[in-house]
């Protein structure tokens, strides 16, 4: 589920203003980091190729290096480049954002006295080292206590208070009346089901439009949030080239479990591995998982053995729809009566049924079908792995078919174009969005049409009219 | 340049669309942007959790005896 995460991150830095980019550009590690995560492999050897390149290069033979028929590929890295703000276009010559170019350059081959880096600090002489599962142990424990609250909102473990603010504003949880406990919405039910990077990212994304309304200046945590994700894990980093406003960040971040900090040296922080993996690819992410679960295995006096044991796999479901789950967390059992019909609870088993009801409920509650039997799948029980499919595919279909039965429309998320000027105004628009996959619907006598993304339309339009403009003065 | 609506693109079946204009027409036309042909219509992107749910009131409505069949079907989960 990861090409989620990267798209929500993604949605949200092409919302920013222009000028949000230069500042953001001021900082190698930004940089780096948006080349790193946010462009397609093509657009990032356009960026290569262009970057120790000191004159402009002429659009029509960076475009010559595609094959014809991946005019696809080539037009959604221009497009990317062009929205992130990385290229600039003048009289059909591309060149590099010169701020971008600069510092990029800087990320490349280090020197500078820029510290977007991080500035480590030396933790050697530390009474208490601070090792690598700590850090493991905490992040888990502190998402959890999340996540649980998110589930169970009266339950024992409470997160700080920001962190329970976030959740409302982000609309995960809904303040219902004043003085009762805040209820998990139906994007809250997804949101729990979700892979961990998603949920980490989806969080800071909140977080991101929240500083908005606590007046801080939103390319510094953005600086900080990119930053975190090129730190070394296991080692300690100093607090003291921090602006005013990334040290608040900060102490949101421990929250989250991002970062650790020990009371007695408030001069230094440690990412944990929910920080360096943030910017980071697609195996980078399947990996934290991982190293999770050994954490948690691990971690005999931090957390409970039940939660160990329940991290690497407990359930397993018959071909007759019936689960046993081998736990006794609390969270795990919250989860499963998301979408099963429990049945009986034993000190260390609960019983439950996947039943039509229970399924549909879910689906209700805004659980997607593929969300269910990708938990299912990913806490199987290893005895179930031992098989080729490790869910019966019985009742992977029956999870499918019970969630079409209730959708009795289909619906595609877009934008809706219309009163075009001319025929010929949307026939161009429309092949255009066509050509780019992205047409859901059209209607060329009404001259309306759907598409699922306007970005790049808009983009197409806007250089068809400045062609035009030019044009006509010649 | 032509004007751009956010929505979501409803596809359902010319039957279900009647009734989904129906319950926009009763809410004073608060859920559907542009009516496009027999089986699609474009809807308010925040009102389509709402749409689904009045659409699901009225089809068990008619429906109610079969789904009461069924559902007695699935409760006899014993353990």
């Amino acid at each position: 589920m990861a090409p989620s995460t990267i798209r929500g991150f993604d949605e949200y830095l092409q919302s920013l203003p222009p000028i949000t980019f230069q500042r953001l550009y001021q900082q190698p590690a930004t940089a780096l980091a948006i080349f790193r995560r946010m462009l397609p492999s093509l657009a990032k050897i356009f960026v290569t190729t262009l970057l120790y390149n000191d004159r402009p290069i002429p659009l029509a033979e960076l475009q010559s290096w595609v094959r014809t028929e991946s005019y696809r590929e080539r037009e959604d890295a221009f497009s990317k480049l062009r929205r992130l703000h990385i290229t600039q276009e003048r009289a059909g010559n591309v060149s590099i954002d010169p701020i971008f170019k600069k510092n990029f350059r800087l990320a490349l081959t280090g020197g500078g006295d820029h510290h977007s880096f991080g500035v480590p600090v030396d933790a050697s002489d530390d009474r208490k080292k601070v090792s690598i599962s700590t850090l493991d142990n905490y992040a888990a424990n502190q998402f959890d206590c999340i996540l649980h609250y998110m589930v169970e909102p009266s339950g024992q473990r409470q997160p700080n208070p920001g962190v329970k603010i976030l959740l409302i504003t982000s609309g995960l949880m809904k303040q219902s009346e004043r003085g009762h406990q805040p209820k998990i919405t139906q994007a809250g039910f997804s949101f729990i089901l979700q892979e961990g990077n998603a949920q980490i990212w989806a969080l800071l994304i909140q977080y991101l439009e929240m500083c908005e309304s606590l007046q801080m200046e939103k390319t510094e945590v953005l600086h900080f949030l990119l930053m975190l994700g090129s730190l070394e894990l296991g080692q300690a980093y100093s607090t003291a080239t921090l602006t005013q406003t990334q040290i608040k960040v900060l102490a949101d971040l421990k929250d989250y479990g991002v970062v650790y900090q020990r009371k007695s040296m408030p001069d230094r922080f440690y990412p944990t591995r929910l920080a360096t993996t943030l910017t980071s690819d697609v195996t980078g992410l399947r990996s934290t998982a991982a190293s999770f679960t050994q954490a948690l295995v691990a971690a005999g006096p931090v957390a409970p053995p039940s939660e160990a044991a329940g991290e690497s796999g407990f359930i397993i479901i018959e071909t007759n729809y019936r689960v046993y789950a081998y736990t006794n967390n609390p969270l795990s059992i919250a989860i499963l009566d998301l979408f099963c019909k429990l049945g009986s609870r034993f000190p260390n088993l609960v019983t439950a049924k996947l039943t039509r009801a229970s399924i549909q409920r879910a689906i209700a509650n805004g659980i997607t079908a593929d969300q269910i039997i990708d938990y299912l799948k990913v806490h199987a029980h290893p005895v179930m792995r031992k098989n080729v499919l490790i869910l019966p595919p019985t009742v992977v279909d029956q999870i499918r078919l019970w969630q079409i039965e209730g959708e009795r429309m289909k619906t595609t998320p877009g934008f809706l174009f219309k009163d075009f000027a001319s025929e010929w105004d949307f026939q161009d628009t429309a092949r255009y969005a066509e050509e780019l996959g992205i047409l859901a619907w059209k209607d060329s006598k009404r001259r309306l049409m759907f598409a699922t993304r306007t970005e790049q339309i808009v983009d197409y339009l806007k250089r068809r009219g400045e062609q035009q403009a030019v044009g006509r003065k010649v | 340049m032509p004007r751009v609506n956010k929505g979501v693109l409803v596809e359902c079946d010319p039957s279900i669309k009647a009734i989904l204009l129906k319950i926009d027409q009763d809410a004073g036309h608060a859920y559907i942007i542009e009516d496009l042909d027999e089986s699609t219509l474009v809807v308010k992107e925040q009102k389509l959790a709402d749409l689904k749910h009045q659409l699901d009131a009225v089809l068990r409505k008619t429906s109610m005896q079969e789904r009461e069949e069924e559902s007695s079907g699935d409760d006899d989960g014993d353990f």
